[in-house]
Formats: C-alpha cells, structure tokens, sequence
C-alpha cells in the first residue's frame, strides 16, 4: 500500500447520530451520567433536547475510518481531545490525513491527524492517530 | 450566589499513587457485537473486538466504574467533568473470549487555575495484559472536575 505524507484518509460518514445507541452505549458502559439518555437533562444544560454523545462512541468513528482504510487491526495509538459535544442527530464525518510515514520495530507506520467533521466545518473532536501500513 | 467549597487541594494530590484492586475482563460476543453495532460498523472479522472497548474494559477491569471515578476527585455533579483528552495505545489487537488481566491507578492529580476557571485536572492509567501475559494496550485518561460551576 502506497502512503505519503499529505494524503487524505478515505472518510467515514455518519448520517445521523442516534440517542438509542448511546443508550445502549451507557448500559454496556455502567455510565450513570444522564447527559448520555435523558433529553430533559441535557435541555437543562443549554444544548436543546438531544442527548450528547458519549466520547469514547464519537471516537469510533475514527476507528471505523481507519479500519476501513488499513484493516481491523492497523491501530496502535490513538490520541484524542474532546473541544466540543456531539449531539443526537448530528450529521458527522469522520476525515483524517497522513503527517509522516516512518518504519519502527520493522513496521511501516503512517502518523494521522484525524478529527470528526459537520457539514459546517466544525470539528468537535480532535486528534490524532498511528497505524500500521499494510504491505 | 456561592460555588460548592472546594475540595481540599492536598486531598486532590494525594490521589496520585491510588491503585484500583484490579482483576480480569473478558469481552464477550454479545457485548462486542452490541458495542460494535453502536459504532455504526459491521463486526469485525475473526472475534476481534472493536477498539472502542478500550473505554470501559479497563476501568470495569480494573474493578472501578465511572462513578467511582467521578467520586474520587469528588466531583460537583456528573456534568461537571470535561475530557481533556483518551489515549489508547494498541500493543496488540483487542480479542473476544480473552480474559484480559487488568490494572489501573491515578498517575496525576492537580489542581489548575486559569483566569476563567478552576478544575482539578486527574488522570488515570490503565493497563491490559493477554493471560499469557503479554501487553496487549495502555490507556491514559485525563479528565477536568470542574469547580465552582454556580
């Protein structure tokens, strides 16, 4: 596979965030924090009535476009911030590009700077990531 | 209109060193496939378990919970905590059926000022190792207890 710094990552795109995965999110989790299932709540809070995405479910969105680009196991690291929410029912995109290729510990490695995306340009989450380049 | 006293600042440092009493974890298919299922994704080939598992594995692992969490910085409320940031590192691809031995402990605990606000910034670390005892992921949480939100 032919990786250079500066190539752009296929993008993986989520149409709609839905509050009944994060629902099932919080019940695998043991996550008692009602931001995640009570709308009422999140209302409370400024944010209109959509529940906010756990943080941990909008970064799989990135894992699923790396996955998508260099398989289900390429990951080795995985950095991420968190400057903004994701809401129930936003439209995200997952995008990502490639900053450097190195070999380390006989491995091709390509270093990434990913981020999810709305169709405003906003990103509410920000990183970046390592991953094995297949050969 | 007074904040919620601040916890003592000591008591917050102190926190670094705290070891969780750790254990085992086993991801099994069902919860994989759910967990894989609210990623918007399809399951992963060959029982591999979807990375997004690197949340709550360590910390139910290591015989903690989010709660716990919350509590030991003593947070104000469930909406008082922010993410700084995650950091998974991947040594070698997560596995359903395995059980993950687990550790986990608080390796930073301060509290930060800055001209707007006030937060106890605490982070944890946790590691996973395969039963035949090879690192398998370290992940690094890092969290805001925000102070004094009324």
């Amino acid at each position: 596979m032919n990786v250079q710094p500066g190539d752009q990552i296929p993008s993986w795109h989520m149409p709609s965030v839905l509050a009944s995965r994060m629902q099932t999110m919080a019940a695998i989790l043991r996550d008692p924090n009602p931001v995640h299932w009570d709308r009422r709540v999140v209302a409370k809070l400024g944010y209109g009535e959509r529940t906010i995405n756990q943080g941990p479910l909008g970064l799989s969105y990135m894992i699923n476009m790396l996955h998508a680009w260099v398989g289900p196991t390429s990951i080795r690291r995985i950095y991420m911030t968190f400057p903004k929410v994701v809401l129930d029912g936003d439209d995200i995109m997952a995008m990502g590009s490639v900053t450097a290729v190195r070999e380390a510990d006989g491995e091709r490695l390509a270093d990434c700077d990913i981020w999810l995306e709305r169709p405003d340009g906003d990103r509410p989450l920000i990183g970046r990531a390592t991953v094995v380049i297949p050969s | 209109m007074t904040g919620t006293p601040l916890p003592d600042v000591d008591a917050i440092r102190a926190l670094v060193g705290h070891e969780f009493p750790g254990g085992t974890y086993t991801i099994a298919h069902w919860e994989n496939f759910l967990l894989t299922a609210c990623t918007g994704a399809d399951p992963l080939p060959a029982a591999l378990a979807h990375p997004v598992a690197l949340f709550h594995v360590p910390i139910l692992g290591a015989r903690t919970s989010i709660a716990e969490m919350f509590a030991l910085g003593q947070a104000e409320s469930d909406f008082s905590i922010g993410i700084e940031s995650y950091d998974w590192e991947l040594l070698r691809p997560l596995e359903e059926d395995l059980p993950y031995h687990v550790t986990g402990r608080i390796t930073e605990a301060d509290r930060v000022a800055t001209d707007k606000r006030v937060y106890d910034r605490i982070q944890f670390q946790f590691d996973l190792h395969q039963p035949d005892g090879r690192h398998a992921a370290r992940t690094t949480i890092t969290w805001h207890y925000r102070r004094n939100l009324r």
